[in-house]
């Protein structure tokens, strides 16, 4: 009884993933089968097949609505872990000892081109404010996050946000702080601040995090 | 059956003219010179047809779409009359041959399963030669105490028969896709059914890849220390951490066609390179020497001799090849500096023959195809992003990411007509690993 049970629900379940499908496939199908379907009742079976396609195309429009529903949902919960993240990366750097204004200059988040790891000449300040930090607090360690914008594959964005992480830690090092103070990490395209396909956003989203591992005191 | 009994049976099931009319010859159109017939696609016509009850019918259902999922077959519903199955549960050969079918699958309950029809123990699944009117072969399936997932596994496998049977090709129904959704690793039939968890370290877990033996999954792994390539015991959910892949960024495993080695890339501060551990001797051997730039994504050929990778040496990521023990490196597929988009993501087909890659047109990813023996390119996906692609286990089909229809799914091409599916409706699936066939040991 259990087995005729389980499969009956299988068999629903294979309805509702038949009927999901989008209404129109892209690219060329190839002809449907000739003669597959020969039927005794031309009317009847148009009028059949209408009616199939006006469910087909309300489950579609249902499942799109639902779709770009749970697509929001994702994005919302990427925004909101990214900001726990970084509120939590504030909060470390408060509780690190250091000034809330020291805190602000390490972890301000450093800005690069599309699909580029060189240092902006526009960025460097930001590099520079925190040497006087490290200087003043030799004991601060931090780590420096890479992340990407959402152009390019998922696998190569991990390396080229390994590049961004590690540019600024070589800036730094060339500057006079200690190697076995930094580590770095890359997310990729993993940890998007802003989930948008603007522009803007993606410049936003290329970026170093800095997170102080180690506090002042 | 004679030309004008098959006419008469024609007519009574009202089959349309094209069919009917197939002994008269068309008006040749003006213009055309008749001759040698070419009808390009033509593939064998099969009916699924089925004695029983309701466990039967679900049993068709499963392999009727494994079967039109091969894409070797016109899958034909034969109208009442033909579709029927005698008292010994042979088909109407003759019905089904004036319709122009093939082959025909018949499912019945196994002469040596339970009396109850609506419940068997076993059914026989049989491939019939339907002009010759003979069985060409059958497999017996145990579905009696067999649940939802086993019982469509079960059916998988006797579909890859059939196709193995009628065509001599190797059939994918039973072959199984791994895929990252959520930042998850998931499972699932290539029918887009039976999606299961697979419980990893760390999240996300990114680029899944199976060992040939279905005994391990290999993947990247975020985790507080870092990102390492996690080892995992598909039968015990056992983890190891791949030695050396402690520290740093440890990125795009593949494991070697003979299970024995792992190359990934692993990243730090000096770029991203190439390495392959030596899963028996448990050493490390690096590959490629970039100063900062970036060589990941490795691809072993099927013979085991080379290594596709993705590099950035030139600027751009593009296509390489080198000898698997790092000599004899490179580019695979021809690219123009400042011209020719970045290119990412290659995986070796199964017969060795091609590579399949994607590459930014107009800043929009693409799946290609790259022909070894003339290292011509051809473009497969032209509508949305459409990302890392991987080969099925027949070679033809391939499974990509899409963002066609507004969000990033899972689709399925077969590469020799261009039909394109959906897998299933999960959004923000990717990175899929097309594996060959379920390992019976795996957990869940």
């Amino acid at each position: 009884m259990m087995h005729h049970v389980g499969l009956a629900s299988l068999s629903a379940l294979l309805v509702v993933a038949a009927c999901s499908k989008p209404p129109a496939p892209a690219a060329p199908a190839p002809a449907p089968a000739p003669a597959a379907a020969p039927s005794t009742a031309a009317a009847d079976s148009a009028a059949r097949a209408a009616a199939r396609r006006d469910s087909l195309a309300a489950l579609a429009r249902a499942d799109s609505l639902e779709r770009a529903a749970r697509e929001r949902a994702q994005a919302d919960s990427v925004r909101a872990e990214v900001q726990r993240a970084q509120a939590d990366s504030a909060a470390a750097a408060v509780r690190s000892g250091l000034s809330a204004a020291d805190s602000g200059v390490l972890v301000d988040a450093v800005h690069f081109d599309y699909d580029k790891a060189d240092l902006l000449a526009a960025e460097l300040p930001r590099l520079d404010r925190k040497l006087a930090i490290f200087q003043a607090h030799p004991r601060i360690e931090v780590q420096i996050a890479g992340s990407c914008d959402e152009r390019g594959s998922d696998e190569y964005n991990l390396a080229l946000g390994e590049r961004r992480a590690a540019a600024a830690k070589r800036y730094l090092v060339a500057h006079g702080v200690a190697a076995d103070r930094i580590t770095i990490v890359s997310y990729g395209k993993e940890r998007p601040l802003d989930p948008g396909h603007t522009e803007e956003a993606w410049a936003k989203n290329r970026r170093d995090d800095f997170v102080v591992t180690r506090g002042a005191n | 059956m004679s030309r004008a009994a098959a006419l008469a049976l024609a007519a009574a099931l009202a089959l349309p003219a094209a069919l009917a009319a197939q002994d008269s010859t068309p008006p040749a159109p003006t213009g055309v010179r008749v001759g040698i017939t070419y009808t390009p696609g033509t593939r064998p016509s099969i009916a699924v047809l089925v004695a029983g009850g309701a466990a039967l019918d679900s049993v068709r259902t499963i392999l009727g779409r494994d079967l039109d999922y091969s894409d070797r077959f016109e899958v034909v519903a034969p109208p009442a009359v033909a579709a029927a199955l005698d008292s010994s549960g042979a088909p109407n050969y003759r019905a089904l041959n004036a319709l122009g079918t093939d082959f025909a699958v018949s499912v019945v309950a196994s002469a040596a399963s339970s009396a109850d029809p609506r419940a068997p123990g076993a059914v026989d699944v049989l491939l019939h030669d339907v002009r010759s009117g003979a069985v060409k072969n059958r497999v017996t399936l145990q579905v009696g105490d067999a649940g939802g997932s086993a019982l469509r596994r079960a059916v998988h496998r006797a579909a890859d028969e059939v196709v193995q049977w009628a065509t001599g090709a190797k059939g994918i129904a039973s072959s199984v896709i791994y895929y990252v959704a959520d930042g998850r690793i998931w499972r699932v039939d290539p029918d887009g059914a039976d999606r299961v968890l697979i419980p990893t370290a760390g999240r996300p877990s990114l680029s899944p890849v199976r060992s040939r033996d279905g005994r391990t999954l290999a993947y990247t792994a975020f985790v507080r220390s870092g990102q390492p390539i996690v080892l995992q015991d598909l039968a015990s959910g056992r983890r190891e951490v791949l030695p050396g892949t402690e520290y740093g960024m440890n990125i795009t495993p593949e494991f070697s066609p003979d299970g024995r080695r792992l190359a990934f890339a692993h990243g730090d501060e000096n770029g991203t390179d190439l390495f392959v551990y030596d899963l028996a001797r448990r050493t490390t051997t690096r590959l490629t020497v970039g100063r900062y730039y970036d060589n990941l994504s490795p691809a072993w050929s099927p013979d085991g001799q080379r290594i596709a990778f993705i590099s950035t040496r030139a600027g751009l990521p593009q296509l390489y090849v080198m000898q698997a023990d790092g000599t004899g490196q490179e580019a695979l597929a021809r690219f123009d500096y400042g011209f020719t988009g970045m290119t990412y993501a290659p995986e070796w087909s199964p017969d060795g023959q091609a590579v399949v890659f994607h590459r930014e047109v107009a800043g929009t990813p693409q799946v290609f195809v790259l022909d070894l023996a003339t290292r011509a390119v051809k473009q497969i996906t032209g509508e949305g992003r459409n990302e890392d692609a991987t080969w099925a286990p027949d070679g033809r089909h391939v499974c990509f990411a899409s963002s066609r229809g507004g969000t990033r799914l899972l689709w399925i091409v077969d590469l020799e007509t261009g039909r394109m599916r959906q897998l299933f409706s999960t959004v923000g699936a990717r990175l899929p690993a097309w594996s060959p066939g379920h390992a019976s040991l795996e957990a869940g």
